[in-house]
């Protein structure tokens, strides 16, 4: 559709691309993605034809772009723009109307039957049929944006350009516009070129993403997954994420990752006992507290263990479904025997885990402090003997947190933070790369 | 019932379109400073020109400079209407690209040359109009003709005209500097009517050619990329309407002087009662910029008859508080 061939083009002695080469497929949704600054609304402005490259080529069906005139190219590809300031009240109606100008033929440019059907079908698929009287000056961003929209779609061509055409929409309309590119790329074949700052939607719907790096080059070319990485987010963005599949649509999320946690525990060693995703909460919440964690036994595939291999906690990992060997509970020995404290937050108790309880027994023998999480009787499938050894233990003097919200409250009155420690640099991100014990 | 109100108010607009220019005409006709009532007007008018001293006035006098001002109306409400959507600048006016200065300096040039006649005066200040159009363009063009190189160029045309002008009148003779003085306030009695039937078919010409032209200018208000992506040839459409824009006013200040604040009041106000869309506009604005003239210059006229005032100090007059006015109910953005 639009093949890009070693285009150059600065701006004054400012240069923004250097031989950039990608090619846009026919009835395709490709997303151009890219720090602020990197030149994306100029490699779209260039892609239209706005403004001239200063060196290759951009061809549209093998025609060089210089080639095709303005009411063709007008004919071929559509603009919704960001939004711009109205000088004047046009009413929404004519503003769509204005969508069909370049179908016009007749040399006063009248409108036909054609052209008012084609601008009822747009006003309708954007949501404004009501707004159609009102002057354009007294509009919202995010209903300009629509109006917009609204007369692209009265342009009916085959190719789309969006410049950040979302970023005033609230959810509802954004999710509603979505929805929209997908059944014109779907229903009509219509080919988009998007710019989006929202990645995530824009993983949703691109069959490819372009990511430039802020000098203009390319740093990515691909399917979402392929180009959405946390190396590529890291290296463009300069920021930590974590990317994870969204579990309803399967296409890559961006997590980022920031410190929410009111608590601070810099320093302080936690060993946490969990399993069957009983533990990912404290995790979690403890990774944010900043404390020094590690974690075991785990089998692999637990979603507690994915969460913590998600955020670099050190782990005595066993195979999947396998009772835990010598050699998985001597690591998590060694883990526990290194930390001050011993968490127990597993729920179900089984032949499985009982040893898990054995070894917070040898760590209250060491002094250590034993914590243990909302244990029910109930839960116990060992007939009696995992209850049994949970009794001895809060006899030993392990503590008993009634619910897992309190336990963080609880750890900072028996652990107060010391002062060296609170005043210790607020880290952004508390991204620990610990050596995997 | 919103639908009725709706269809009663089109119908009192439409009446207006036919009442007021009527209206306007009338009274231009009857004011003066020989007073000649309603009646008598009507029956001079049906029995056409003659000898008696009032079908004289009537149609050698009155009735060429009523078209001379409905005219010139027209060619500056035109023009502004033009700048101010083609600059996206609702307070842009006719003078802006340098023109007034050039017809000026033509003017003072066959002034102080001793060409007085009424013919050479305005071939002189259209002369002048154009060359400082063409001298403009010239400039811009340099830069690929956008608005911000074609107003600055117009401006620094302007005032180097403004600087010659000023020059030639320091040293021209009292006389001659006295009528250009005159002429620079605007001033309808200096055409001559056989000017005034040319001057028609040009605003005319210029009229139908925006008229045709008149989405090109919707989509111009748009901003360039936008009209672009909408198909339109930026560039050129837009050399056109300058050009078209910068020809009307030339043909107005060579027929009467800078009669100020048309160009900026009317297009504003039948924005404000029709809306920006030009098919509508650029008819309206012609219409009531033509009638505003025509009711000013009676107004010029009668007021200290028989002495005659400036008709630009008149449109100025009318025209500055209604401005401010709208300023202070909507803003820069109406």
């Amino acid at each position: 559709m639009i093949q890009v061939d070693n285009i150059s083009f600065a701006f004054a002695a400012q240069p923004i691309f250097k031989d950039l080469s990608f090619s846009v497929r026919k009835g395709e949704i490709l997303s151009l993605l890219g720090p602020n600054g990197c030149g994306k609304s100029t490699l779209l402005r260039l892609l239209r034809g706005h403004l001239k490259v200063q060196s290759g080529s951009i061809l549209w069906d093998s025609e060089p772009i210089e080639a095709i005139s303005t009411r063709k190219m007008a004919l071929k590809v559509a603009m919704v723009p960001q939004s711009v300031h109205m000088t004047f009240p046009y009413t929404v109606a004519e503003v769509v109307a204005m969508g069909r100008y370049p179908h016009r033929r007749n040399i006063l440019s009248f409108s036909r039957a054609s052209d008012q059907k084609a601008i009822n079908h747009a006003l309708a698929m954007t949501d404004i049929v009501g707004l159609v009287d009102r002057p354009v000056t007294q509009l919202s961003g995010g209903e300009l944006q629509r109006v917009f929209l609204a007369r692209a779609l009265a342009q009916n061509a085959e190719v789309l350009f969006l410049d950040e055409a979302t970023s005033h929409l609230d959810i509802d309309h954004r999710l509603e516009f979505s929805r929209l590119l997908l059944r014109l790329n779907r229903e009509q074949g219509t080919t988009i070129v998007q710019i989006s700052h929202d990645i995530d939607l824009a993983a949703a719907i691109s069959q490819r993403m372009l990511l430039l790096t802020e000098h203009g080059e390319t740093a990515g070319i691909g399917k979402p997954h392929e180009v959405i990485t946390e190396e590529n987010i890291r290296r463009i963005f300069h920021v930590d994420v974590k990317i994870e599949n969204n579990p309803f649509s399967g296409t890559p999320q961006i997590h980022p990752l920031l410190n929410t946690s009111v608590h601070q525990f810099r320093e302080l060693k936690i060993h946490l006992i969990c399993g069957g995703g009983s533990g990912k909460t404290i995790l979690r919440k403890l990774h944010l507290a900043a404390a020094e964690l590690t974690v075991g036994p785990l089998n692999h595939g637990d979603s507690d263990e994915s969460v913590a291999s998600a955020l670099d906690i050190p782990m005595a990992e066993e195979s999947p479904f396998r009772p835990y060997s010598r050699a998985v509970l001597d690591k998590t020995w060694q883990m526990i025997a290194h930390a001050e404290i011993v968490i127990i937050a597993t729920s179900w108790w089984g032949t499985g885990n009982l040893d898990c309880l054995k070894l917070a027994h040898r760590a209250l023998k060491q002094e250590k402090k034993v914590y243990l999480v909302n244990p029910q009787k109930t839960n116990d499938y060992t007939k009696g003997e995992a209850w049994e050894q949970i009794c001895r233990l809060k006899n030993d003097g392990a503590v008993v947190v009634e619910r897992e919200e309190a336990l963080l409250e609880m750890l900072k009155k028996d652990h107060a933070c010391s002062e060296k420690c609170a005043t210790a640099s607020r880290r952004f991100l508390p991204h620990r790369v610990l050596p995997k014990a | 019932m919103n639908n009725f109100l709706h269809a009663k108010r089109r119908w009192f607009q439409l009446l207006m379109l036919v009442v007021l220019p009527g209206l306007a005409f009338f009274f231009s006709l009857s004011a003066g400073s020989l007073d000649i009532p309603p009646e008598k007007l009507l029956s001079i008018l049906q029995q056409g020109p003659g000898d008696n001293i009032e079908q004289t006035i009537i149609w050698q006098i009155r009735l060429p400079r009523s078209f001379l001002a409905a005219l010139v109306g027209c060619a500056l409400s035109l023009s502004g209407v033009t700048f101010q959507a083609v600059l996206r600048n609702p307070l842009a006016d006719p003078y802006l690209l340098g023109v007034s200065g050039g017809a000026a300096l033509g003017a003072v040039i066959a002034l102080t040359c001793g060409l007085q006649s009424t013919l050479m005066l305005p071939l002189a200040a259209f002369i002048g109009a154009l060359s400082a159009l063409l001298l403009v363009y010239l400039v811009a063009r340099a830069h690929t003709c956008t608005t911000h190189t074609l107003i600055l160029s117009g401006v620094m045309v302007g005032s180097l005209a403004a600087a010659l002008l000023l020059f030639l009148l320091w040293r021209a003779p009292s006389e001659a500097s006295r009528q250009a003085v005159f002429w620079l306030a605007g001033n309808l009695s200096l055409a001559d009517p056989g000017w005034v039937s040319w001057g028609w078919l040009w605003v005319a010409g210029g009229f139908v050619l925006l008229w045709m032209l008149a989405p090109h200018l919707d989509l111009l208000t748009q901003g360039d990329e936008t009209a672009e992506d909408l198909g339109l040839d930026v560039g050129r459409s837009r050399l056109i309407f300058f050009a078209v824009a910068g020809a009307l006013t030339s043909c107005a200040v060579a027929l009467t002087g800078l009669v100020g604040f048309v160009g900026l009041v009317i297009p504003h106000i039948c924005r404000l009662i029709w809306g920006p869309g030009h098919r509508r506009l650029i008819p309206l604005s012609a219409l009531f910029g033509g009638c505003f003239l025509m009711l000013a210059d009676a107004l010029a006229r009668s007021i200290y008859a028989p002495a005659e005032i400036p008709v630009g100090v008149v449109t100025a007059l009318l025209g500055a508080p209604f401005f401010l006015y709208l300023l202070r109910r909507k803003g820069a953005g109406v």
